[in-house]
């Protein structure tokens, strides 16, 4: 993929300070094509269908938001707490804007735990973008795939 | 040594370019000194034009409410512009109401002081300080809940229970920037030199992140304040509260301010939600109130108790545990009801809807809709 004009000024978007303090690339030297390109790939060497892991995603999120900002189980598997903070932040891609709403999913089984937003959810179903390697709110595919039983 | 003439031209040129974009942007981007009336003269100040407002505010000692430290995207920093200052900007739009706009309400993080200009602010704000502090003493009140006290050293604060404050997050491994957090204060008012806050970890969260892993005894933080609308009316109207995890703060303050003040006879329930009892805190404390407030009732709820909690109290989450009690246990009839709630936007719209369809009133329910 090239690094088109959109994917430059996404890119630009995701430095630290410009829509969150931390930005959305961690310690990543690649560029937003190269990231995105070797997370498809990564995405199908796993098997792991990134709209089908949005919408479980998704669904962790309106389940937790059940909870009223304390833990709650879903389906039996999983306990997930989400925590809402004033505000909005804007996609990178500039499509859209997100309120801030950061979700733990634990598995109980396990005890393997994934941290993502409610911008998380659109960045992987809308853009394949997961985040830079060392971001915070990176999606770890293994650990993604692991948690959702994919 | 021809080969020289290109690269010295082009950089000739170049030098020539940059010294001419310089002296453009020193003419055209600069507004020279500017008046800021607010409250139409209760305070002018004189500043160099050309910065955001909030930033030129906060240097001048004016602080406005800011969760995102002028990166707009909290929307809090709102004030009304009398002042022609151009159109709105599309990154204020989305936090704005339609009879904001309407008001001229803009953001002060994003607008710039170009001109002369006039702003209208809350009156309380004139009363907001910045306060070097000390942190004297944190403690974990669970796995994910810390109690941190702050001495303010000589300076003092004066505060309505309920109001919160700013913390100023300094910069700290991958967070280059100096960033804020807005937190409710859960000291007594009467207690004029410490300010104690309760703070709960969010996973990646910037700022619990940094008190949770970073914050030591003895260290230095700012913190901005007191902010906020959320304080208990005078009025004798039974007091319904509820809240879960860090939202005790606000509550725990107002009912010691109530005790400091000899209002020992309001009635008052106390609705505080929480999953396990490894997520419940202040269960001593808050008992203990009830010998000391003649009609206050604290009701402590978990939504999932596990086996071997031995929990023996209200079981479901704390909106069904607050309508079960509005239509089994509290005596409403005749009598006036007031909701303050502290919670995220999600627990504050259930809790919300649970009131209103038990007969209590939208305009008696009071909350900061802030995590």
């Amino acid at each position: 993929m090239k690094m088109t004009p959109e994917l430059k000024k996404a890119q630009e978007n995701m430095n630290p300070g410009v829509i969150t303090a931390e930005g959305f690339l961690g310690t990543d030297k690649r560029n937003l094509s190269s990231i995105l390109d070797e997370d498809a790939q990564m995405m199908r060497r796993l098997e792991v269908n990134p709209d089908e892991a949005a919408r479980m995603l998704r669904h962790f999120m309106e389940e937790g938001q059940k909870g009223l900002g304390e833990p709650v189980t879903v389906d039996g598997r999983w306990i997930v707490r989400t925590d809402e903070a004033r505000g909005h932040l804007v996609c990178p891609w500039e499509d859209g804007i997100f309120r801030k709403i950061n979700v733990t999913v634990e598995r109980k089984d396990t005890g393997d735990k994934l941290y993502f937003t409610d911008l998380s959810i659109h960045l992987l179903e809308t853009h394949g973008f997961l985040e830079g390697k060392g971001s915070t709110f990176r999606l770890n595919l293994e650990i993604l795939a692991h948690l959702l039983m994919l | 040594m021809d080969f020289l003439v290109a690269p010295i031209a082009v950089a000739g040129i170049a030098g020539i370019m940059a010294t001419l974009v310089a002296l453009v942007d020193m003419v055209a981007n600069n507004y020279g000194e500017v008046t800021i009336d607010v409250n139409e003269g209760k305070k002018e100040m004189t500043v160099r034009g050309g910065s955001p407002l909030l930033l030129t505010l906060s240097t001048e000692g004016l602080y406005l409410p800011s969760a995102c430290g002028g990166r707009g995207s909290c929307g809090a920093c709102k004030c009304r512009i009398i002042s022609d200052i151009g159109p709105y900007l599309p990154t204020e739009i989305p936090y704005l109401l339609p009879e904001e706009l309407k008001q001229n309400i803009r953001l002060a993080c994003q607008i710039k002081v170009k001109t002369n200009i006039g702003i209208e602010i809350p009156e309380d704000l004139f009363n907001v300080k910045q306060f070097s502090a000390t942190v004297t003493a944190i403690k974990d009140l669970t796995y994910d809940i810390k109690e941190v006290l702050f001495e303010l050293g000589d300076d003092t604060i004066d505060f309505e229970a309920g109001k919160y404050v700013q913390l100023v997050i300094p910069p700290y491994d991958k967070i280059k920037e100096s960033t804020q957090r807005a937190y409710s204060m859960s000291s007594s008012p009467s207690n004029r030199n410490q300010i104690e806050l309760l703070v709960r970890l969010v996973p990646g969260g910037i700022a619990t992140t940094y008190v949770h892993q970073h914050l030591e005894v003895g260290q230095k933080l700012d913190l901005i304040g007191p902010f906020g609308d959320f304080c208990r009316t005078a009025s004798d109207a039974i007091m319904l509260c509820i809240a879960g995890g860090s939202g005790m703060a606000p509550f725990k303050s107002m009912f010691y301010d109530m005790l400091d003040k000899d209002e020992t006879n309001r009635e008052i329930w106390y609705f505080f939600g929480a999953r396990t009892t490894k997520d419940m805190f202040y269960l001593d404390e808050m008992r203990e109130l009830e010998k000391q407030l003649s009609d206050y009732h604290f009701i402590p709820a978990l939504s999932e108790p596990q086996e071997g909690d031995g929990w023996e109290g209200p079981t479901g989450l704390i909106t069904d545990v607050l309508d079960r009690y509005l239509k089994e246990t509290i005596e409403t009839e005749g009598k006036v009801l007031e909701g303050y709630l502290c919670g995220s936007p999600g627990m504050i719209d259930a809790c919300n809807r649970v009131m209103n369809d038990n007969g209590v009133i939208q305009d008696n329910v009071y909350y900061d809709k802030f995590a």
